[in-house]
């Protein structure tokens, strides 16, 4: 029993017997109701299991819900079975499934990093990667990668964006990036650089043991001179070799081995990081030489040497 | 036992700080203060001023919750310790004790309970008699769940009774369950280290339960030690009936609640209360540099 209040002045309580005086005298303990019999949880908290086939009361008596007669009753029906018509997955096949080929990424959206900057979680002088997008919670969970997307872009009637999302330059490192964001992104100053991830290196550079952008293939063309400057100090000392060296990481970023990877952060549209291998006038495409090379495999065509008196 | 039990409310408004008492103390003040510092003469106040007068935010600072420590043989008052209200004067909420208790006790079970289904009964799965024949009904195996020394059908086996319950809500249970201790006069901290003399006997501890009224008439008492001291956790294991001593790791939401009083020492409780307050700190999540 919890102590009470007393709020009566003693002198107009109600006299006390002797009997009660001698028993507190007898028993000085006061045995109360102990705490850990009267724990339960909020009755609104928990639903009352129905018991099934136990009275008419219960409202689940007689047939405990279960309707009457057949094989319902009795037991199971299996699913999908259409009373012994052809079931319909037989008669149409099956349908939907699950693209197991598909890149799992992270959305990002440019108005959340900027509110992230402007609450002081994220800072705009430093590149932005997902190692720093993670620890911020700027995203949830850094699934196969991140891809910037351009929210908050305010656009006129001819698609021409008006207004600028973002309040400072940035620099970021992502696997993909939509062209609204690359615009509004390079727009306010900053740059987008994107390159390949996979699950297992994004684990590691979350631990620390793997750096977040420098691969073998990552030179200083790689990105813009902003993000470079903003790491390193000085222009594209950044290099896989010193950075294995220096900052002590355990294992290399991996690149893309993919053809589709490979031409994705090969398309200077998309600000790959491996765009500036790239020969004059050639694609992003592994299939398709540049035309520069491709005269040079033709070899050397021959001039024809018409006599004057003929056209062709 | 109206007398004792009024005694021990009027005990605990007037311990708790910012408790009944002390309000009603300031606001006598406030009453008293009031006329004597008005003025005689009638002073007009402009409209303007009282437009553009900033009104003062009210602001709830409320006082930490004070505690007194003891010296542990001597149980003298040392000192007052201060602790935040919403480590040690939190609302009673049976609901989540109870959560964090059945929680536990999903997470004590052992699960080991096994039986024997036909197939794991050692035997052979040689038909007894001829299907057709012997007047005599059909039978299979002698490891027929049906029969004595077969399987047994449905019977336990091994498995994980554990469920869940979010870290937030277990934390706030160890606070609540210490603040119902410290409500009602139970939680004595005790300054120094729990300790008897090497050569003491069960009779000195006896003594000391006899002298401090923590006893079995009143209702025993866990005593929580930070570290574990085998001598000292022997001795009182053989006054058993008095007192249960258990050290910080091994206690749980349900070891707070059982017994008449909990005498604790500081340092435990401070790691306790350190330990399950993680749900106060709710600073957003900044990248690092």
């Amino acid at each position: 029993m919890p102590p009470r209040l007393q709020l009566l002045p003693f002198q107009w309580q109600r006299p006390s017997t002797l009997s009660t005086i001698l028993t507190s005298f007898l028993h000085p303990q006061s045995r109360n109701a102990h705490i850990l019999a009267s724990l339960s949880d909020t009755p609104g908290a928990y639903n009352k299991r129905i018991r099934r086939g136990r009275g008419p009361a219960s409202g689940k008596g007689k047939t405990s819900g279960r309707g009457h007669k057949g094989q319902k009753q009795h037991g199971k029906v299996p699913a999908g079975f259409n009373g012994g018509q052809t079931p319909d997955i037989v008669v149409h096949g099956e349908r939907g499934g699950v693209n197991v080929h598909a890149t799992d990424l992270a959305p990002i959206n440019l108005d959340r990093i900027q509110s992230w900057i402007d609450q002081g979680r994220i800072d705009a002088t430093r590149p932005i990667t997902v190692r720093e997008l993670t620890q911020s919670r700027c995203i949830h969970q850094p699934k196969e990668g991140v891809k910037l997307l351009g929210r908050g872009v305010e656009k006129d009637d001819h698609e021409i964006p008006i207004s600028s999302v973002l309040k400072q330059p940035i620099h970021l490192v992502v696997s993909r990036a939509s062209s609204a964001a690359i615009a509004a992104v390079e727009a306010a100053g900053g740059s987008v650089t994107t390159r390949f991830y996979t699950k297992s290196a994004i684990a590691r550079i979350m631990r620390r043991e793997m750096h977040p952008f420098v691969s073998m293939q990552w030179n200083k063309e790689s990105a813009s001179a902003g993000l470079l400057g903003t790491e390193t100090g000085e222009q594209g000392a950044l290099t896989e070799a010193m950075v294995m060296r220096e900052m002590g990481f355990k294992y290399r970023l991996p690149d893309p081995t993919k053809r589709r990877d490979i031409e994705y952060y090969r398309d200077p549209a998309h600000r790959g990081y491996l765009s500036h291998l790239l020969k004059p006038l050639e694609g992003p495409s592994l299939f398709f030489r540049s035309p520069v090379e491709r005269k040079s495999a033709a070899g050397v065509k021959k001039e024809k040497i018409l006599p004057e008196n003929r056209l062709w | 036992m109206p007398g004792s039990d009024a005694f021990r409310a009027l005990k605990w408004l007037s311990r708790s700080s910012g408790g009944l008492l002390s309000g009603a103390e300031t606001t006598t003040q406030r009453c008293l203060a009031k006329p004597l510092s008005r003025s005689m003469a009638t002073e007009a106040q402009s409209p303007i001023d009282n437009l553009t007068r900033e009104v003062p935010k009210p602001v709830w600072n409320p006082e930490p919750v004070k505690a007194t420590t003891y010296s542990f043989p001597s149980m003298e008052p040392l000192r007052f310790v201060e602790y935040p209200r919403n480590h040690l004067l939190m609302p009673l909420r049976k609901d989540i004790l109870h959560r964090a208790v059945v929680y536990e006790g999903d997470m004590t079970r052992q699960g080991t309970a096994s039986t024997k289904w036909r197939d794991d009964v050692h035997g052979s799965g040689r038909k007894l008699y001829a299907q057709k024949g012997t007047g005599r009904a059909r039978v299979g195996d002698k490891k027929s769940p049906i029969r004595r020394g077969g399987g047994v059908a449905f019977g336990p086996h091994p498995r994980d009774f554990s469920t869940g319950l979010p870290q937030k809500i277990y934390d706030q249970a160890w606070r609540i369950a210490l603040s119902y201790r410290y409500k009602r006069g139970q939680l004595i901290i005790v300054d120094n280290e729990i300790t008897l003399p090497e050569d003491a006997t069960p009779h000195l501890i006896t003594e000391i339960f006899k002298a401090n009224r923590w006893g079995r008439p009143f209702g025993r008492s866990t005593l929580i030690t930070d570290q574990p001291n085998e001598s000292l956790f022997e001795t009182v294991r053989q006054v058993g009936e008095h007192a249960k001593i258990l050290d910080r790791r091994d206690v749980d939401v349900k070891d707070l609640l059982e017994t008449g009083r909990l005498i604790i020492e500081k340092q435990a409780l401070d790691r306790i209360l350190s330990q399950h307050s993680k749900d106060l700190k709710n600073k957003p999540a900044k990248a690092l540099y």
